[in-house]
């Protein structure tokens, strides 16, 4: 529960950032543990939970997406991905639960970007924002307040930067790094928090 | 009148008992390796909390013409444990020819153990031989299957009372100045002795008296020391 | 409501068995290599005891693993305890995988043990059959595995996997729980605390193979000092592109007197500046 995973859909994007920390006990084992698996060209899914479950559980979907795009020739659709997830999720449940709280984003051609929410008890809903652990608490606020479905990418990472600042002024468990990460038309990317770097890429892509 | 209520009859609901499959039946076992013998010793009394219900009961099993084992804890466990490493080593004999060599009797011990790590033989063992090169080796173990080999091993009730000591006298731990010299048998053995009495004189599980198995290349001589019997 | 099947000590003995399997007297799982899982059988009290044996096992430890430019350094105390009583102060944490790898001990000694044994046999056979040396990543990975599928059951590590292979130097944390990360730095065990603030206050990647080797020493030592459950003597390994290499091996208490004097004379120079 001290990790923190927060979404949100934009015009034509969807961000992901979750906490890098490995915790074991009261020690820091890792600051660089990216929670945020790229299950394929287009999709991205961020999971916080149990230790062993969560890597556990991400590959296997991982993997089972891999395996479906082999043998017809054709990805799943988020949509149908999150569905696959879900039903994964909600079998395990009655024999051996996972106990993996999980964000799932893509970007479909016909329909743009989509988020889905799905929990370890195997509910989900298809959201244009959303955040798990302790830290979603103080994020849901913000959110609510400052994201909507027409921000560019700038504007996205601006309100990304807004809650992870206020899980870090206010959660008293230290998130000291996030890993962020774009899902769009050209497939998925990790991306800097910081403007003025993000500026520098811009620039240094146009000069080149 | 009075009505007196027992303390069970007041308690309301179904009692069940709880099943418990494990108890310390008692005892020390000691081993010392030397360079070309090994000396294997166990006392013979048998207990269950304050009652002594024998005073004869081995702790020692051979398992070939150069390997014994000694094995505190709980004496039905032991049994069924020497029971199955004989049944092995039969048919490892019968199969491959040959006794199998201490080294291969230290592992599969080990195997044997984990093998039922999840309901363990409540057992704490010494496997003590002749090894491959034809030095004295002594493997001790846990309860569930984790071995070394050890320069000098007690296990048991008495174990903290002897091990301090012999580390001391056999293993030469702690010394600042003394240099390491090596051990004789008649060293050994009477290092063993001394154990067990002094054991006896202050573990109420250990006493009666002790076998002790002498293995060198001839073959295994056994001892018996009487202890005393309070 | 009664939602037992969210217990993981329930969910562990039941599996996935019917309930005529579940009450035979004892239940062979063919997992790797046939545990023998105890019967649901009436065994709350068996639960109890067999949790209290399984207990008497080396518990307290410390080790450690770095990677620094030259390679990775790994070192271990070797005191095994059984509750307050010191089982063995010179156990073996470091367990000689193959001449590349390298895995260390903390929690059960015995689940340590067992488990890298059989690990070191799946990596022979994966040279036997690949014709190639197996990656760290790969044996973490079978390693992790296991400890997952047996997840709930009570096993007991926290182990590093360390090794060169051909992508350089790499280690691994594995535990228990199914955890398994790669990092450049971990410590494991009751004494890791200690371990931790000497070795983050004195790495750097640039350090030589003999200070790197000190340096892992001393974090170790320093547990050893804090730490009750940590002790005996000190095992230092050091891993290059030929294969792990054998150090040194200290008893903690010379270390100890060594260190006094260092730090006495060190005193005296500053006081005659």
């Amino acid at each position: 529960m001290s990790d923190c995973v927060i979404g949100i859909v934009g015009k034509d994007y969807v961000l992901l950032a979750a906490d890098a920390t490995a915790a074991f006990s009261i020690i820091l084992m890792k600051d660089n543990e990216d929670k945020i698996l790229k299950l394929d060209d287009n999709k991205l899914l961020a999971a916080s939970g149990e230790a062993g479950d969560r890597v556990q559980f991400t590959e296997y979907i991982q993997k089972n997406l891999s395996l479906y795009k082999f043998r017809n020739d054709r990805a799943l659709s988020t949509h149908g991905a999150a569905h696959f997830l879900r039903g994964e999720l909600a079998t395990a449940l009655r024999k051996n639960p996972y106990q993996v709280n999980m964000l799932l984003a893509g970007y479909d051609k016909e329909i743009g970007g989509s988020l889905y929410y799905v929990d370890y008890l195997a509910s989900m809903q298809k959201v244009p924002f959303g955040a798990h652990g302790y830290g979603s608490y103080f994020v849901w606020s913000i959110l609510d307040k400052y994201a909507h479905l027409d921000m560019d990418l700038d504007e996205g990472i601006d309100v990304l930067n807004k809650c992870i600042a206020e899980v870090q002024k206010r959660l008293l468990l230290s998130t000291p790094r996030f890993i962020v990460k774009v899902v769009d038309k050209n497939g998925t990317r990790e991306v800097s928090l910081d403007n003025s770097e993000r500026a520098k890429i811009q620039q240094d892509k146009m000069d080149a | 009148m009075t009505t007196h209520i027992s303390p069970q009859m007041a308690s309301s609901g179904t009692q069940h008992g709880k099943f418990e499959p494990y108890v310390n039946n008692g005892g020390t076992t000691l081993a010392i390796p030397g360079k070309d013998f090994v000396i294997a010793a166990g006392d013979t009394r048998l207990s269950t909390g304050y009652s002594i219900h024998t005073r004869q009961s081995s702790k020692v099993f051979q398992l070939t013409d150069k390997c014994v084992i000694v094995t505190a804890g709980m004496q039905s466990d032991a049994s069924t444990l020497h029971k199955t490493m004989h049944a092995r080593l039969v048919h490892y004999e019968h199969a491959h020819g040959k006794q199998m060599s201490t080294e291969a009797i230290g592992q599969m011990l080990s195997n044997m153990l984990y093998g039922r790590r999840f309901f363990p033989y409540y057992t704490f063992n010494l496997v003590a031989g002749i090894d491959s090169k034809g030095q004295g080796v002594v493997y001790g173990y846990d309860a569930i299957g984790s071995y070394q080999s050890v320069e000098v091993g007690a296990m048991g009730t008495g174990q903290s009372l002897i091990q301090p000591l012999l580390d001391n006298q056999v293993a030469y731990k702690n010394h600042q100045l003394v240099p390491s010299k090596e051990l004789d048998l008649e060293r050994a053995l009477s290092l063993v002795k001394d154990s067990f009495t002094s054991a006896g004189e202050r573990d109420i599980y250990t006493g009666d008296s002790v076998e002790i198995a002498i293995i060198t290349q001839e073959g295994i001589k056994y001892e018996t020391l009487q202890l005393k019997q309070d | 409501m009664s939602l037992s099947f969210l217990d993981k000590s329930y969910n562990a003995f039941h599996d996935d068995q019917s309930f005529e399997e579940a009450n035979s007297n004892t239940l062979t799982l063919y997992k790797e290599p046939g545990l023998v899982v105890p019967p649901t059988f009436n065994n709350a009290g068996f639960r109890d005891q067999s949790h209290e044996i399984a207990k008497k096992f080396a518990k307290g430890t410390t080790t450690l693993g770095f990677v620094f430019n030259k390679g990775i350094v790994i070192a271990v105390d070797s005191r095994a305890s059984m509750g307050n009583y010191i089982s063995s102060q010179n156990v073996k944490k470091v367990i000689e995988i193959n001449p590349y790898l390298l895995g260390t001990m903390a929690g059960g000694a015995a689940d340590c043990q067992f488990w890298e044994r059989y690990l070191g046999m799946q990596c022979r056979l994966y040279e036997l059959r690949n014709k190639r040396r197996i990656t760290v990543s790969a044996a973490s990975k079978l390693l992790v595995n296991i400890m997952y599928s047996y997840k709930g059951y009570g096993l007991s590590m926290g182990t590093m996997v360390a090794g060169w292979d051909h992508t350089g130097p790499n280690l691994f944390m594995v535990d228990n729980d199914g955890t398994r990360l790669k990092g450049n730095r971990f410590s494991v065990g009751s004494g890791s605390m200690f371990a931790y603030g000497v070795l983050d206050s004195g790495y750097r990647p640039d350090l030589t193979e003999e200070q790197a080797c000190e340096l892992g020493r001393r974090a170790i030592y320093h547990a050893t000092h804090r730490d009750s459950m940590s002790g005996g003597i000190i095992n230092v390994y050091l891993i290059r592109e030929d294969g792990w290499h054998k150090i040194s091996s200290t008893d903690m208490d010379h270390l100890h007197w060594n260190y006094v004097e260092d730090k006495k004379k060190e005193i005296a120079d500053r006081n005659k500046l």
